[in-house]
């Protein structure tokens, strides 16, 4: 009977480990082409049937993928991502302190305006907001775009903070009440320190999606040099054609440092959303 | 004294979100009033100044037989996307659970999908896709899977299908995450009391997982489907809408109507009704939170 379950055991196991080889394979397989793709010299990048891995390596695409201009873009993203970010946790920390420790008025229901603003299409706000910044000729600058991207950024920012503050006892800041804080150097002394964790998670899924986004800087952003990378990186599909190994080297030197943030950050980010949004 | 701090807290809760709700006022009431009177009217290059036509767009966009292709797409393509993410990111949640030598690597690969660009998942497959280029005619073609070549996303048959693929694969991420943390909350407790009364390992599955992480797995799937219908990027790149309107749906229309063709009363038509379809999912969400007395 024991040796049995142990032979069960070992199938379920080696099914098991065979599952997760499928799942890598599926996630893998297309990054492995473009990084292959990225090292391809002329010849092999047109080659049919295609092939699999670089005959020989060439860094040349890697070159063109550091022009200055992409540099640029990347230094622009990077100024409307950090910006959009601490923008986000600086007013979304105001509102979840409210909404998880203050009784005021109406409170649910503006909490539900939170929440609905968060499922809203932003195909139905990104052409008036467009027609707006026309009118008032700020089209094209980059804190018109993070004004932009504030808007389905403090939402969320707001209901993971939520999330997290509620998970903090209130007696901790009662304790400190007693001993002479006030109500917000209590919180400030209290329960920011042990909200740490759930900041950081709420700043890496800002980061994160704010980092990818496409339709607004596409629309809001008509000057070549205030484009970010998602936009700009488009420079490499061509009039006579995609330039694929420019555009596979420019992915990978993109993919790779989000990817190594994420392995560090990772744990923190999962557990980060165990106690903030998903619990409540 | 009671009373004083009462007023108190609720003039520093007010304070406190008002920056918040201007941003709300600003970015989505505005945009919705703008949204629901520029639906009245009649605009596009030729007419200097819009006119009003009261219902006359939401008229002729419902007598329009485009209307319901891209109708009947975008449910397509939403109800796709969200089933097979909803599938995979529970499958990969489970098998990612259990520790395992290198499981923090696994689960961040697994994760790689959903934090790189869009863009740049769109213009990896538009690669992978091309008939002469890529890498999956190729592989299929050596497999024995198909005949000839295929040109997946410019012809009618195959081209929805290949960008509801990408966006499974983009996005099941997302759900893995969320069933990993509603895993690591599930109480071990109780999985050994139903392994006491000798439940199995599918009895367990069905008995107390499941059951556990219900809401969560109601929660995502709300916001997966949401979220799918309103986005944009990855057929914008892959094939804008083409061939013919045949991977459009409502976003990637809307746009295309407003800032290719520049018809921007037709446009607010179209986005006055994807508002109104996601509402009922937005009502949804709401009374499955206020259930888990979430909103308290």
């Amino acid at each position: 009977m024991a040796m049995k379950n142990r032979s069960r055991e070992a199938v379920v196991k080696a099914v098991r480990y065979f599952l997760i080889l499928l799942l890598l394979v599926f996630v893998l397989f297309p990054f492995f082409y473009m990084v292959s793709t990225a090292f391809k010299a002329e010849d092999d990048l047109f080659s049919a049937p295609p092939k699999f891995l670089p005959r020989v390596l060439t860094l040349s695409n890697f070159q063109q993928a550091l022009q200055p201009k992409f540099i640029r873009y990347f230094m622009n993203s990077f100024i409307v991502t950090i910006g959009t970010t601490i923008i986000v946790i600086a007013v979304a920390l105001f509102s979840s302190y409210a909404f998880s420790r203050l009784r005021f008025r109406g409170r649910k229901f503006l909490l539900k305006i939170i929440i609905f603003t968060q499922l809203f299409p932003l195909i139905v706000i990104i052409i008036p907001i467009y027609i707006l910044y026309n009118k008032m000729r700020i089209v094209n600058t980059h804190l018109s775009l993070i004004i932009a991207y504030l808007a389905f950024t403090v939402p969320v920012g707001v209901w993971m903070l939520r999330g997290f503050f509620k998970n903090i006892p209130y007696n901790l800041e009662e304790a400190a009440m007693v001993d002479g804080c006030t109500r917000l150097t209590a919180f400030i002394r209290v329960v920011l320190p042990l909200a740490r964790p759930g900041i950081s998670a709420t700043a890496v899924y800002i980061f994160i999606v704010t980092w990818q986004e496409f339709m607004f800087a596409l629309t809001m952003l008509t000057g070549e040099k205030m484009r970010t990378l998602p936009v700009g990186i488009l420079d490499f599909i061509r009039q006579y054609g995609v330039n694929w190994g420019g555009l596979m080297a420019l992915s990978t030197l993109i993919t790779v440092p989000v990817f190594i943030l994420f392995l560090i950050l990772q744990r923190q980010f999962i557990s980060g959303l165990t106690q903030g949004s998903v619990k409540g | 004294m009671e009373s004083t701090s009462f007023k108190q807290e609720n003039r520093l809760g007010y304070f406190f979100i008002i920056p918040t709700f201007l941003l709300v006022a600003a970015l989505f009431f505005y945009p919705l009033v703008k949204t629901i009177i520029d639906s009245l009217y009649k605009s596009s290059l030729v007419l200097p100044k819009p006119k009003f036509v009261g219902f006359g767009n939401y008229i002729a966009v419902l007598s329009d037989k485009t209307f319901y292709e891209i109708l009947l797409q975008s449910f397509i393509w939403t109800i796709v996307v969200v089933v097979f993410q909803f599938l995979l990111g529970l499958g990969s949640a489970f098998l990612l659970h259990k520790q395992f030598p290198g499981r923090d690597v696994v689960r961040a690969v697994v994760i790689l999908p959903w934090i790189v660009p869009g863009v740049i998942t769109g213009m990896l497959w538009v690669l992978l896709y091309d008939p002469q280029l890529g890498l999956i005619n190729h592989t299929l073609f050596k497999l024995g899977i198909i005949e000839r070549y295929l040109t997946w996303l410019s012809s009618k048959q195959t081209a929805l299908l290949a960008v509801i693929f990408v966006a499974i694969w983009k996005g099941f991420p997302f759900s893995a995450l969320m069933y990993m943390a509603a895993l690591q909350g599930v109480n071990p407790e109780l999985i050994d009391a139903v392994k006491i009364d000798g439940a199995g390992r599918w009895g367990q599955f069905f008995y107390v997982v499941i059951p556990e992480i219900s809401p969560i797995i109601r929660i995502t799937l709300l916001l997966t489907t949401v979220w799918t219908f309103n986005y944009f990027e990855i057929i914008y790149i892959m094939t804008n809408g083409g061939p013919g309107n045949s991977t459009h749906i409502f976003p990637t229309y809307i746009y295309n109507l407003a800032f290719t063709r520049f018809r921007f009363g037709l446009a607010a038509t179209y986005a006055m009704i994807t508002f109104i379809i996601l509402l009922l999912f937005s009502i949804l969400y709401m009374r499955e939170l206020e259930k888990r007395e979430m909103l308290d």
